[in-house]
Protein backbone atom coordinates (compact mmCIF):
# COMPACT_ATOMS: atom_id res chain seq x y z
CA UNK A 1 0.00 0.00 0.00
CA UNK A 2 2.65 2.40 0.73
CA UNK A 3 4.90 1.49 -2.26
CA UNK A 4 1.93 1.90 -4.03
CA UNK A 5 0.97 5.21 -2.20
CA UNK A 6 4.45 6.44 -2.79
CA UNK A 7 4.33 5.40 -6.57
CA UNK A 8 0.76 6.98 -7.22
CA UNK A 9 2.97 10.55 -5.71
CA UNK A 10 5.95 9.90 -7.47
CA UNK A 11 3.28 9.82 -10.65
CA UNK A 12 1.81 13.02 -9.39
CA UNK A 13 5.02 14.83 -9.01
CA UNK A 14 6.09 13.64 -12.61
CA UNK A 15 2.78 14.63 -14.13
CA UNK A 16 3.08 18.31 -11.67
CA UNK A 17 6.25 18.77 -13.53
CA UNK A 18 5.22 17.77 -17.06
CA UNK A 19 2.21 20.06 -16.69
CA UNK A 20 4.40 22.95 -15.39
CA UNK A 21 6.32 22.71 -18.48
CA UNK A 22 3.42 22.49 -21.05
CA UNK A 23 2.27 25.61 -19.47
CA UNK A 24 5.99 27.23 -19.37
CA UNK A 25 6.18 26.01 -23.45
CA UNK A 26 2.88 27.25 -24.04
CA UNK A 27 3.70 30.66 -22.23
CA UNK A 28 7.02 30.72 -24.28
CA UNK A 29 4.68 29.83 -27.72
CA UNK A 30 1.79 32.35 -26.78
CA UNK A 31 4.89 35.15 -26.39
CA UNK A 32 6.28 34.52 -29.81
CA UNK A 33 2.66 34.59 -31.66
CA UNK A 34 2.06 37.99 -29.62
CA UNK A 35 5.90 39.31 -30.65
CA UNK A 36 5.40 38.22 -34.19
CA UNK A 37 1.96 39.87 -34.39
CA UNK A 38 3.31 42.82 -33.25
CA UNK A 39 5.83 42.88 -35.94
CA UNK A 40 4.01 42.54 -38.38
CA UNK A 41 1.56 45.13 -37.01
CA UNK A 42 4.63 47.26 -37.11
CA UNK A 43 5.71 46.03 -40.22
CA UNK A 44 2.64 47.09 -41.89
CA UNK A 45 2.32 50.55 -39.86
CA UNK A 46 5.86 51.69 -41.29
CA UNK A 47 4.22 50.84 -44.66
CA UNK A 48 1.15 52.74 -44.71
CA UNK A 49 1.80 56.45 -43.77
CA UNK A 50 -0.81 57.71 -41.26
CA UNK A 51 -2.13 60.24 -44.02
CA UNK A 52 -3.28 57.33 -46.34
CA UNK A 53 -6.52 56.63 -44.50
CA UNK A 54 -10.06 58.02 -45.45
CA UNK A 55 -10.11 59.59 -42.08
CA UNK A 56 -7.32 62.17 -42.52
CA UNK A 57 -8.22 63.00 -45.78
CA UNK A 58 -12.12 63.22 -45.62
CA UNK A 59 -11.24 65.41 -42.39
CA UNK A 60 -8.47 67.73 -44.38
CA UNK A 61 -10.44 67.98 -47.60
CA UNK A 62 -13.42 69.20 -46.11
CA UNK A 63 -11.68 71.54 -43.91
CA UNK A 64 -10.08 73.40 -46.66
CA UNK A 65 -13.55 73.00 -48.72
CA UNK A 66 -15.34 74.93 -46.42
CA UNK A 67 -11.89 77.39 -46.17
CA UNK A 68 -12.63 77.81 -49.95
CA UNK A 69 -16.25 78.53 -49.57
CA UNK A 70 -15.72 80.66 -47.12
CA UNK A 71 -13.70 82.91 -49.35
CA UNK A 72 -15.97 82.77 -51.65
CA UNK A 73 -19.03 84.25 -49.93
CA UNK A 74 -16.93 86.97 -48.43
CA UNK A 75 -16.99 88.12 -52.07
CA UNK A 76 -20.42 89.34 -52.38
CA UNK A 77 -20.53 92.65 -51.46
CA UNK A 78 -16.71 93.21 -51.07
CA UNK A 79 -15.87 95.71 -52.68
CA UNK A 80 -13.58 95.14 -56.30
CA UNK A 81 -9.58 94.42 -54.92
CA UNK A 82 -11.18 92.55 -51.63
CA UNK A 83 -13.11 90.12 -53.71
CA UNK A 84 -10.08 89.86 -56.49
CA UNK A 85 -7.62 88.72 -53.63
CA UNK A 86 -10.00 86.43 -52.53
CA UNK A 87 -10.94 85.12 -55.78
CA UNK A 88 -6.94 84.78 -56.21
CA UNK A 89 -6.69 82.34 -53.17
CA UNK A 90 -9.46 80.47 -53.95
CA UNK A 91 -7.89 79.85 -57.08
CA UNK A 92 -4.97 79.16 -56.16
CA UNK A 93 -6.33 76.89 -52.81
CA UNK A 94 -8.71 74.82 -55.06
CA UNK A 95 -5.59 73.96 -57.58
CA UNK A 96 -4.05 72.48 -54.26
CA UNK A 97 -7.14 70.92 -53.13
CA UNK A 98 -7.13 69.15 -56.54
CA UNK A 99 -3.28 67.86 -56.43
CA UNK A 100 -4.40 66.95 -52.80
CA UNK A 101 -6.83 64.73 -53.96
CA UNK A 102 -4.91 63.06 -56.89
CA UNK A 103 -1.75 62.71 -54.53
CA UNK A 104 -4.53 60.16 -52.53
CA UNK A 105 -6.07 58.36 -55.52
CA UNK A 106 -4.19 55.76 -54.58
CA UNK A 107 -5.86 54.43 -51.23
CA UNK A 108 -9.00 56.14 -51.75
CA UNK A 109 -12.07 53.78 -52.61
CA UNK A 110 -14.04 54.45 -55.86
CA UNK A 111 -17.00 55.62 -53.99
CA UNK A 112 -15.22 57.87 -52.05
CA UNK A 113 -13.28 59.18 -55.05
CA UNK A 114 -16.05 60.27 -56.75
CA UNK A 115 -17.80 61.86 -53.93
CA UNK A 116 -14.77 63.84 -53.65
CA UNK A 117 -14.24 64.85 -57.44
CA UNK A 118 -17.81 65.92 -57.36
CA UNK A 119 -17.30 68.27 -54.34
CA UNK A 120 -14.04 69.77 -56.21
CA UNK A 121 -16.76 69.96 -59.44
CA UNK A 122 -19.06 72.04 -57.05
CA UNK A 123 -16.38 73.69 -55.85
CA UNK A 124 -14.93 74.89 -59.02
CA UNK A 125 -17.97 76.13 -60.96
CA UNK A 126 -18.97 78.20 -57.81
CA UNK A 127 -15.76 79.68 -57.84
CA UNK A 128 -16.47 80.22 -61.54
CA UNK A 129 -19.30 81.54 -60.69
CA UNK A 130 -18.31 84.25 -58.16
CA UNK A 131 -16.08 85.15 -60.40
CA UNK A 132 -18.10 86.01 -63.23
CA UNK A 133 -20.65 87.74 -60.43
CA UNK A 134 -17.52 89.73 -58.62
CA UNK A 135 -15.39 90.68 -61.57
CA UNK A 136 -17.37 90.28 -64.97
CA UNK A 137 -14.82 92.34 -66.57
CA UNK A 138 -12.42 90.01 -65.90
CA UNK A 139 -14.10 87.54 -67.43
CA UNK A 140 -11.53 86.17 -70.51
CA UNK A 141 -12.36 87.96 -73.92
CA UNK A 142 -9.72 89.46 -76.50
CA UNK A 143 -10.67 93.02 -76.92
CA UNK A 144 -10.66 95.04 -80.87
CA UNK A 145 -7.21 96.05 -80.55
CA UNK A 146 -4.38 95.57 -77.69
CA UNK A 147 -2.40 98.69 -76.50
CA UNK A 148 0.33 97.51 -78.29
CA UNK A 149 -1.53 98.33 -81.27
CA UNK A 150 -2.97 101.30 -80.68
CA UNK A 151 0.55 102.88 -79.79
CA UNK A 152 2.41 101.63 -82.69
CA UNK A 153 -0.67 103.28 -84.87
CA UNK A 154 0.09 106.87 -83.36
CA UNK A 155 2.76 107.48 -84.49
CA UNK A 156 2.58 105.49 -87.88
CA UNK A 157 0.56 108.46 -88.64
CA UNK A 158 2.79 111.36 -88.84
CA UNK A 159 5.59 109.17 -90.66
CA UNK A 160 6.14 109.20 -93.89
CA UNK A 161 5.01 106.42 -96.29
CA UNK A 162 5.49 102.78 -95.22
CA UNK A 163 8.04 102.28 -98.01
CA UNK A 164 10.06 104.50 -96.44
CA UNK A 165 10.65 103.59 -92.94
CA UNK A 166 13.21 101.87 -91.93
CA UNK A 167 13.62 98.64 -91.35
CA UNK A 168 12.30 97.64 -87.00
CA UNK A 169 14.25 96.66 -84.86
CA UNK A 170 14.55 93.14 -83.80
CA UNK A 171 12.28 92.10 -80.93
CA UNK A 172 10.32 95.69 -81.21
CA UNK A 173 6.92 95.64 -79.52
CA UNK A 174 4.83 97.10 -82.36
CA UNK A 175 2.22 94.92 -83.33
CA UNK A 176 0.96 97.12 -86.72
CA UNK A 177 3.27 95.27 -89.44
CA UNK A 178 2.62 97.50 -92.02
CA UNK A 179 4.45 100.79 -90.88
CA UNK A 180 7.88 99.32 -90.08
CA UNK A 181 7.89 95.96 -92.47
CA UNK A 182 9.80 95.81 -95.64
CA UNK A 183 8.16 96.56 -98.55
CA UNK A 184 5.62 98.31 -100.81
CA UNK A 185 1.92 98.94 -100.33
CA UNK A 186 -1.44 100.84 -101.41
CA UNK A 187 0.25 101.43 -105.21
CA UNK A 188 -1.22 101.21 -108.47
CA UNK A 189 0.47 101.49 -112.22
CA UNK A 190 4.60 101.39 -111.22
CA UNK A 191 7.73 99.54 -111.60
CA UNK A 192 8.44 98.94 -107.78
CA UNK A 193 12.14 96.98 -107.38
CA UNK A 194 14.10 96.65 -103.74
CA UNK A 195 17.37 95.65 -104.61
CA UNK A 196 19.34 92.62 -102.64
CA UNK A 197 21.05 94.98 -99.67
CA UNK A 198 16.94 95.65 -98.83
CA UNK A 199 15.27 92.74 -98.59
CA UNK A 200 18.18 90.25 -97.44
CA UNK A 201 16.86 87.74 -94.65
CA UNK A 202 14.30 90.39 -94.25
CA UNK A 203 10.18 89.73 -94.32
CA UNK A 204 9.09 91.38 -96.79
CA UNK A 205 5.34 92.28 -96.70
CA UNK A 206 3.59 93.69 -99.97
CA UNK A 207 -0.04 95.08 -99.67
CA UNK A 208 -3.05 96.76 -102.10
CA UNK A 209 -1.20 96.62 -105.03
CA UNK A 210 -2.83 97.17 -108.84
CA UNK A 211 -0.97 96.69 -112.07
CA UNK A 212 2.43 96.96 -110.70
CA UNK A 213 5.68 95.13 -111.92
CA UNK A 214 7.56 93.67 -109.07
CA UNK A 215 11.10 93.21 -108.61
CA UNK A 216 12.60 91.55 -105.42
CA UNK A 217 16.14 90.78 -106.41
CA UNK A 218 17.82 89.09 -103.26
CA UNK A 219 16.99 86.26 -100.61
CA UNK A 220 14.35 87.48 -98.06
CA UNK A 221 13.43 85.54 -95.14
CA UNK A 222 9.79 85.34 -95.89
CA UNK A 223 7.47 86.80 -98.39
CA UNK A 224 3.71 87.79 -97.93
CA UNK A 225 1.74 88.74 -100.79
CA UNK A 226 -1.83 90.24 -99.45
CA UNK A 227 -4.28 91.89 -101.53
CA UNK A 228 -2.66 91.91 -105.43
CA UNK A 229 -4.57 92.91 -108.20
CA UNK A 230 -3.24 93.00 -111.74
CA UNK A 231 0.66 92.46 -110.94
CA UNK A 232 4.05 90.69 -111.94
CA UNK A 233 6.07 89.83 -109.06
CA UNK A 234 9.74 88.51 -109.57
CA UNK A 235 11.33 87.54 -106.24
CA UNK A 236 14.68 85.77 -105.34
CA UNK A 237 14.57 82.71 -103.34
CA UNK A 238 13.05 83.16 -100.30
CA UNK A 239 14.53 80.88 -97.17
CA UNK A 240 11.42 80.38 -96.01
CA UNK A 241 7.78 80.57 -96.64
CA UNK A 242 5.80 82.44 -99.25
CA UNK A 243 2.32 83.46 -98.39
CA UNK A 244 -0.20 84.59 -100.77
CA UNK A 245 -3.52 85.64 -100.13
CA UNK A 246 -6.41 87.79 -102.29
CA UNK A 247 -4.50 88.25 -105.31
CA UNK A 248 -6.17 87.86 -108.49
CA UNK A 249 -5.03 88.28 -112.25
CA UNK A 250 -1.21 88.37 -111.58
CA UNK A 251 1.60 86.48 -112.07
CA UNK A 252 4.26 85.51 -109.61
CA UNK A 253 7.86 84.01 -109.97
CA UNK A 254 9.51 82.95 -106.86
CA UNK A 255 11.90 80.09 -105.54
CA UNK A 256 11.17 79.00 -101.55
CA UNK A 257 10.73 76.50 -99.58
CA UNK A 258 7.00 76.64 -99.03
CA UNK A 259 4.19 78.05 -100.62
CA UNK A 260 1.03 78.97 -98.95
CA UNK A 261 -1.35 80.15 -101.17
CA UNK A 262 -5.23 81.36 -99.91
CA UNK A 263 -8.05 83.19 -101.68
CA UNK A 264 -6.26 84.01 -104.83
CA UNK A 265 -7.85 83.67 -108.17
CA UNK A 266 -6.14 83.80 -112.34
CA UNK A 267 -2.97 83.61 -110.89
CA UNK A 268 -0.23 82.45 -112.96
CA UNK A 269 2.94 81.06 -110.36
CA UNK A 270 6.55 80.07 -111.68
CA UNK A 271 7.60 78.18 -108.85
CA UNK A 272 10.85 76.40 -107.56
CA UNK A 273 9.70 75.18 -104.37
CA UNK A 274 11.78 72.28 -102.10
CA UNK A 275 8.77 70.86 -99.97
CA UNK A 276 5.45 71.22 -101.54
CA UNK A 277 3.06 73.89 -102.36
CA UNK A 278 -0.26 74.40 -100.90
CA UNK A 279 -3.51 76.23 -102.52
CA UNK A 280 -6.73 76.99 -99.92
CA UNK A 281 -9.79 78.35 -101.39
CA UNK A 282 -8.41 79.14 -104.93
CA UNK A 283 -9.38 78.51 -108.62
CA UNK A 284 -7.82 79.07 -111.47
CA UNK A 285 -4.09 79.42 -110.33
CA UNK A 286 -2.07 77.66 -112.61
CA UNK A 287 1.80 76.35 -111.91
CA UNK A 288 5.21 76.16 -114.31
CA UNK A 289 8.87 75.87 -113.33
CA UNK A 290 10.76 78.81 -112.03
CA UNK A 291 12.06 80.85 -114.66
CA UNK A 292 13.34 84.30 -113.86
CA UNK A 293 16.98 84.84 -113.91
CA UNK A 294 18.92 87.66 -112.92
CA UNK A 295 22.79 88.00 -112.23
CA UNK A 296 23.14 87.38 -108.84
CA UNK A 297 20.72 84.69 -108.63
CA UNK A 298 23.08 81.73 -107.90
CA UNK A 299 24.73 84.04 -105.23
CA UNK A 300 21.30 84.64 -103.65
CA UNK A 301 20.33 80.52 -103.40
CA UNK A 302 23.17 79.80 -101.43
CA UNK A 303 22.10 82.46 -99.15
CA UNK A 304 18.73 81.19 -98.80
CA UNK A 305 20.03 77.73 -98.09
CA UNK A 306 17.54 76.20 -100.76
CA UNK A 307 18.31 72.91 -102.54
CA UNK A 308 18.41 74.13 -106.55
CA UNK A 309 17.74 70.56 -107.57
CA UNK A 310 14.87 69.71 -105.86
CA UNK A 311 11.92 71.40 -107.44
CA UNK A 312 8.53 70.20 -106.39
CA UNK A 313 6.80 72.93 -108.53
CA UNK A 314 3.69 70.41 -109.58
CA UNK A 315 3.02 68.53 -106.83
CA UNK A 316 0.55 70.62 -105.37
CA UNK A 317 -1.85 69.97 -102.06
CA UNK A 318 -5.26 71.64 -102.45
CA UNK A 319 -6.82 71.51 -98.96
CA UNK A 320 -10.50 72.10 -100.16
CA UNK A 321 -9.85 68.97 -102.41
CA UNK A 322 -8.97 65.93 -99.93
CA UNK A 323 -10.36 63.03 -102.53
CA UNK A 324 -7.16 60.88 -103.20
CA UNK A 325 -6.83 60.00 -106.88
CA UNK A 326 -9.18 62.67 -108.74
CA UNK A 327 -7.05 65.78 -109.15
CA UNK A 328 -8.17 69.28 -107.84
CA UNK A 329 -10.27 71.17 -110.70
CA UNK A 330 -8.36 74.20 -108.85
CA UNK A 331 -5.30 74.48 -110.19
CA UNK A 332 -3.53 73.52 -113.32
CA UNK A 333 0.14 73.06 -114.96
CA UNK A 334 0.60 75.69 -117.32
CA UNK A 335 1.15 74.22 -121.00
CA UNK A 336 4.89 74.08 -122.09
CA UNK A 337 4.35 76.29 -124.78
CA UNK A 338 2.18 78.80 -122.77
CA UNK A 339 4.94 79.19 -120.37
CA UNK A 340 6.85 82.56 -120.15
CA UNK A 341 10.74 82.74 -121.08
CA UNK A 342 11.72 86.53 -121.12
CA UNK A 343 10.99 89.14 -117.70
CA UNK A 344 12.37 91.64 -118.84
CA UNK A 345 10.11 95.02 -118.20
CA UNK B 1 -0.35 45.97 -50.24
CA UNK B 2 -3.01 44.91 -52.00
CA UNK B 3 -3.43 43.17 -55.77
CA UNK B 4 -5.14 46.35 -56.35
CA UNK B 5 -3.16 48.81 -55.65
CA UNK B 6 0.00 46.98 -56.78
CA UNK B 7 -1.73 47.41 -60.08
CA UNK B 8 -2.36 50.68 -59.83
CA UNK B 9 1.20 52.19 -58.89
CA UNK B 10 1.55 49.77 -61.82
CA UNK B 11 0.07 51.97 -63.98
CA UNK B 12 1.04 55.35 -62.37
CA UNK B 13 4.26 53.93 -63.58
CA UNK B 14 4.00 54.29 -67.26
CA UNK B 15 3.55 57.77 -67.18
CA UNK B 16 1.53 58.61 -70.49
CA UNK B 17 0.68 62.15 -71.16
CA UNK B 18 -1.24 63.18 -74.30
CA UNK B 19 -0.13 66.71 -75.52
CA UNK B 20 -2.03 68.28 -78.94
CA UNK B 21 -0.43 70.57 -80.95
CA UNK B 22 -2.01 73.93 -82.49
CA UNK B 23 -1.80 77.24 -83.69
CA UNK B 24 -2.28 79.25 -87.15
CA UNK B 25 -0.76 77.67 -90.63
CA UNK B 26 3.23 78.15 -90.71
CA UNK B 27 3.62 78.53 -87.02
CA UNK B 28 6.11 76.14 -86.94
CA UNK B 29 3.74 73.07 -85.48
CA UNK B 30 5.79 70.03 -87.64
CA UNK B 31 8.79 71.38 -87.03
CA UNK B 32 8.78 72.15 -83.67
CA UNK B 33 8.22 68.40 -83.70
CA UNK B 34 10.36 66.60 -85.74
CA UNK B 35 13.28 68.93 -83.94
CA UNK B 36 12.07 67.53 -80.67
CA UNK B 37 12.66 64.03 -82.04
CA UNK B 38 15.49 64.74 -83.62
CA UNK B 39 14.55 64.91 -87.66
CA UNK B 40 15.52 66.57 -90.47
CA UNK B 41 13.38 69.71 -90.57
CA UNK B 42 14.00 71.01 -94.10
CA UNK B 43 12.15 69.49 -96.06
CA UNK B 44 8.72 70.06 -94.18
CA UNK B 45 5.81 70.52 -96.19
CA UNK B 46 2.49 72.31 -95.23
CA UNK B 47 0.56 69.46 -92.89
CA UNK B 48 -2.63 68.48 -94.78
CA UNK B 49 -4.56 66.52 -91.82
CA UNK B 50 -1.49 65.43 -88.81
CA UNK B 51 1.60 63.89 -87.56
CA UNK B 52 1.52 61.45 -84.03
CA UNK B 53 4.98 60.66 -82.81
CA UNK B 54 5.11 58.96 -79.53
CA UNK B 55 8.36 59.25 -77.76
CA UNK B 56 9.73 58.61 -74.44
CA UNK B 57 11.23 61.63 -72.64
CA UNK B 58 12.70 61.80 -68.75
CA UNK B 59 10.47 58.51 -68.23
CA UNK B 60 7.27 60.27 -69.45
CA UNK B 61 5.68 58.35 -72.88
CA UNK B 62 4.55 61.41 -75.09
CA UNK B 63 2.09 61.12 -77.33
CA UNK B 64 2.06 64.36 -79.38
CA UNK B 65 -0.73 65.44 -82.09
CA UNK B 66 0.39 67.81 -84.73
CA UNK B 67 -2.67 68.89 -86.62
CA UNK B 68 -2.80 70.93 -89.63
CA UNK B 69 -3.36 74.63 -88.59
CA UNK B 70 -4.45 75.59 -92.44
CA UNK B 71 -7.72 77.41 -92.64
CA UNK B 72 -10.01 74.87 -93.49
CA UNK B 73 -8.58 72.07 -91.27
CA UNK B 74 -9.76 74.06 -88.11
CA UNK B 75 -12.67 73.13 -87.85
CA UNK B 76 -11.49 69.70 -87.54
CA UNK B 77 -9.56 70.34 -84.14
CA UNK B 78 -12.27 70.02 -82.02
CA UNK B 79 -11.73 65.62 -83.03
CA UNK B 80 -8.51 66.04 -81.02
CA UNK B 81 -9.65 67.63 -77.67
CA UNK B 82 -10.65 64.50 -75.86
CA UNK B 83 -8.25 63.51 -72.99
CA UNK B 84 -5.45 66.13 -73.68
CA UNK B 85 -3.27 66.88 -70.81
CA UNK B 86 -1.45 69.67 -72.05
CA UNK B 87 -1.78 71.74 -75.24
CA UNK B 88 1.04 73.41 -77.16
CA UNK B 89 -0.17 76.94 -79.00
CA UNK B 90 2.50 77.61 -81.55
CA UNK B 91 2.74 80.95 -82.53
CA UNK B 92 4.92 82.46 -85.36
CA UNK B 93 6.79 85.81 -83.71
CA UNK B 94 7.28 87.36 -87.29
CA UNK B 95 3.59 86.61 -88.61
CA UNK B 96 2.56 90.63 -87.55
CA UNK B 97 -0.27 90.79 -89.81
CA UNK B 98 -2.41 87.53 -88.03
CA UNK B 99 -1.84 88.04 -84.42
CA UNK B 100 -5.20 89.11 -84.40
CA UNK B 101 -6.52 85.70 -85.64
CA UNK B 102 -3.66 84.06 -83.35
CA UNK B 103 -5.62 85.91 -80.33
CA UNK B 104 -9.20 84.45 -82.05
CA UNK B 105 -8.26 80.99 -82.43
CA UNK B 106 -6.79 80.76 -79.13
CA UNK B 107 -9.54 82.16 -76.97
CA UNK B 108 -11.74 80.09 -78.83
CA UNK B 109 -10.03 76.86 -77.50
CA UNK B 110 -9.45 77.95 -74.09
CA UNK B 111 -13.78 78.10 -73.79
CA UNK B 112 -13.78 74.63 -75.10
CA UNK B 113 -14.68 72.80 -71.95
CA UNK B 114 -13.35 68.88 -73.47
CA UNK B 115 -9.63 71.35 -72.52
CA UNK B 116 -11.10 72.63 -69.81
CA UNK B 117 -8.51 70.50 -67.82
CA UNK B 118 -5.40 70.79 -70.18
CA UNK B 119 -2.33 72.97 -69.17
CA UNK B 120 -1.37 75.38 -72.06
CA UNK B 121 2.10 76.21 -73.05
CA UNK B 122 2.33 78.89 -75.50
CA UNK B 123 5.59 78.60 -78.31
CA UNK B 124 6.48 82.05 -79.45
CA UNK B 125 8.53 80.22 -82.04
CA UNK B 126 10.81 81.92 -84.51
CA UNK B 127 12.94 83.80 -81.94
CA UNK B 128 15.60 82.92 -84.86
CA UNK B 129 14.07 85.58 -87.20
CA UNK B 130 15.57 89.36 -87.24
CA UNK B 131 11.72 90.74 -87.33
CA UNK B 132 10.42 88.24 -84.73
CA UNK B 133 8.42 90.11 -81.59
CA UNK B 134 9.74 89.04 -78.77
CA UNK B 135 7.92 86.61 -76.20
CA UNK B 136 6.66 89.81 -74.05
CA UNK B 137 4.94 91.30 -76.82
CA UNK B 138 3.21 87.77 -77.51
CA UNK B 139 2.31 87.29 -74.22
CA UNK B 140 0.36 91.43 -74.48
CA UNK B 141 -1.20 90.63 -77.78
CA UNK B 142 -2.18 87.25 -77.43
CA UNK B 143 -4.17 88.80 -73.79
CA UNK B 144 -2.39 85.51 -71.60
CA UNK B 145 -2.64 87.23 -68.42
CA UNK B 146 -6.53 87.22 -68.14
CA UNK B 147 -6.34 83.43 -68.76
CA UNK B 148 -7.43 82.55 -65.34
CA UNK B 149 -9.24 79.42 -66.17
CA UNK B 150 -5.96 77.10 -67.26
CA UNK B 151 -2.23 76.98 -66.18
CA UNK B 152 -0.02 78.43 -68.84
CA UNK B 153 3.18 79.69 -69.51
CA UNK B 154 4.64 81.47 -72.49
CA UNK B 155 8.62 80.34 -73.68
CA UNK B 156 10.34 82.17 -76.88
CA UNK B 157 11.62 79.28 -79.36
CA UNK B 158 13.05 78.89 -81.87
CA UNK B 159 12.14 75.41 -84.07
CA UNK B 160 15.03 75.65 -86.32
CA UNK B 161 17.82 75.91 -84.06
CA UNK B 162 16.11 74.08 -81.09
CA UNK B 163 16.73 76.64 -78.59
CA UNK B 164 14.52 76.73 -75.50
CA UNK B 165 12.58 73.62 -77.11
CA UNK B 166 13.15 71.42 -74.14
CA UNK B 167 12.81 74.39 -71.41
CA UNK B 168 9.17 74.58 -72.82
CA UNK B 169 8.38 70.97 -73.26
CA UNK B 170 9.95 70.56 -69.30
CA UNK B 171 7.82 72.79 -67.81
CA UNK B 172 4.54 71.43 -69.30
CA UNK B 173 5.30 67.75 -68.30
CA UNK B 174 5.83 69.21 -64.83
CA UNK B 175 2.81 70.93 -64.47
CA UNK B 176 0.94 68.10 -65.91
CA UNK B 177 2.56 65.70 -63.58
CA UNK B 178 2.03 67.87 -60.44
CA UNK B 179 -1.70 67.24 -61.47
CA UNK B 180 -2.23 64.11 -62.75
CA UNK B 181 0.01 61.66 -60.98
CA UNK B 182 0.33 61.32 -57.35
CA UNK B 183 4.06 62.23 -56.02
CA UNK B 184 5.46 59.11 -55.15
Amino acid sequence: MDVMADVSHENTLAADSGAARVQERMQKRNQARIESVERRREAKESQSVAEENYEFFSSTFNREREGIEELLSGCSGADRATAAQNLEEATVRTAQLQKFLSDSTLFLKQYDLRKAQAALQTLQTSLTETREEALPKKKFAFRARTKGADRACAPAADTPPPSAVSPAEPGSTQTDGASEQCGFSNLSEQLLIKTSEEVQKRDVLLTHLTNCKVRLFGSPSTLHLKHIQGCEILCGPVSSSVFVDRCTDSTLAVPCQQLRTHNTTDTRVYLHVTSRAIIEDCRGVSFAPFSWSYPTLEEDFAVSGLDQTRNNWSQVDDFNWLAAGTPSPNWTVIPEEERRTSWDP
Amino acid sequence: MGLLTILKKMKQKEREMRLLMLGLDNAGKTTILKKFNGEDVSTISPTLGFNIKTLDHRGFKLNIWDVGGQKSLRSYWRNYFESTDGLVWVVDSADRLRLEDCKQELSALLLEERLAGATLLVFANKQDLPGALSKEAIREALALDEIKSHHWCIIGCSAVTGENLLTGVDWLLDDIAARIFTSD
